[in-house]
């Protein structure tokens, strides 16, 4: 099931722009290592859920896995062979605006190799390229 | 704190600025300031490979001796700056300190072994909680890390008592507060991975977590 709001307060949005590079959300959190998105794109919700299922596939039970991202954005889609006009058309799928620098997934309990291996697996199920990060430095 | 405080040789930074900063960090210096103590800010730069390589090993204090100046200075590693890419080091704020003085730091935990009740528990995972420790204690007592022994552990949860923390060095948080705990995972499919995760992701707050086996094949 892939992830969507449970509410919102308005049903469509405008699509807007995916300018400069993650601020927020860039470095690895709640996990050991991480995996970082390194180009801006709307991430699906789909394409969220993929990634999830290919790093447990690949985990079985070991480990924790951390969601970093949330589709929160309604993405529109007029039908196929509809003349234009007549208002904006309904959502079609939910996305994640997804920045350089931006962390997707983090996991943790799982050795350094094993981690690397299932967000090499993952990276493939993503639209953007990737890399692997582990922890930063801290005061 | 160990023994020997590591010594940073720094050199005065006599402009300064982006571009400045730039061009010392493509030479694989890292810019850095130092404050405190009622004396004024000094711009400086630091060998970047070797101040790194301290941070690593989880020096706190170090001895920073500045060309043209006499003796060296203690300081204290105060703020560190991170370029885009959230990891990469690219500032330094040093504050000076006298090596008596109470100081609130971050020490790294390092976990040693495997809890017992792990190998009994079916499907059981290790969270943890936290990576690092909040302490308060003097600047010379500041330890680079300390070690959680998980063989020990005799529930399924750890908490800051039970951590054995050297002397003089007292943590911040209650010590009822969690640092690891054994999570018994489900087999079944986790609903909330779609639907709780919303407000989280919308409010900064914790992420989706799944520990649970897809349930998709």
């Amino acid at each position: 099931m892939p992830m969507l709001p449970k509410r919102m307060k308005f049903r469509k949005q405008q699509r807007g722009r995916l300018r400069g590079n993650a601020t927020r959300g860039n470095y690895v959190a709640y996990g050991d290592y991480g995996l970082q998105a390194l180009q801006p794109k709307w991430l699906t919700a789909r394409q969220i859920e993929a990634g999830r299922i290919a790093a447990q596939h690949f985990l079985r039970r070991q480990g924790k896995i951390y969601i970093r991202v949330f589709p929160d954005k309604p993405v529109s889609k007029k039908p196929l062979e509809t003349r234009m006009g007549k208002g904006k058309a309904e959502v079609d799928y939910w996305a994640a605006r997804v920045k350089p620098g931006t962390m997707l997934y983090e996991i943790s309990g799982v050795t350094e190799e094993i981690a690397k291996e299932a967000l090499a697996r993952v990276a493939q199920k993503m639209p953007v390229k990737c890399r692997f990060v582990g922890r930063r430095l801290s005061v | 704190m160990s023994n020997d405080t590591p010594t940073l040789h720094a050199t005065i930074r006599e402009r300064k600025g982006t571009r400045y900063a730039r061009r010392l960090r493509s030479e694989g210096r890292l810019p850095a300031v130092i404050y405190g103590h009622g004396s004024d800010p000094l711009s400086i730069s630091l060998d970047h490979i070797e101040t790194l390589r301290h941070l690593k090993a989880g020096s706190h204090v170090f001895e920073v001796d500045v060309e043209d100046q006499k003796g060296t200075e203690t300081c204290l590693v105060k703020d560190l700056q991170f370029g885009w890419l959230g990891d990469d080091l690219i500032h330094l704020d040093l504050t000076r300190v006298d090596l008596d003085q109470l100081v609130e730091v971050k020490v790294r935990l390092h976990f040693v072994g495997e809890p017992p009740m792990l190998g009994t528990t079916t499907g059981g995972v290790m969270e943890y909680d936290l990576n690092e420790l909040e302490v308060s204690c003097k600047v010379r007592e500041i330890p680079e890390e300390i070690t959680v022994r998980l063989e020990s552990m005799a529930g399924d949860t750890l908490t800051i008592g039970d951590l054995e923390i050297p002397d003089g060095v007292t943590p911040t948080a209650e010590s009822s507060e969690r640092v690891c705990q054994i999570v018994v995972q489900d087999d079944t499919e986790p609903e909330e991975t779609g639907e709780a995760g919303g407000e989280a992701a919308a409010g900064g707050e914790a992420p989706a977590e799944t520990t649970e086996e897809a349930g998709d094949s």
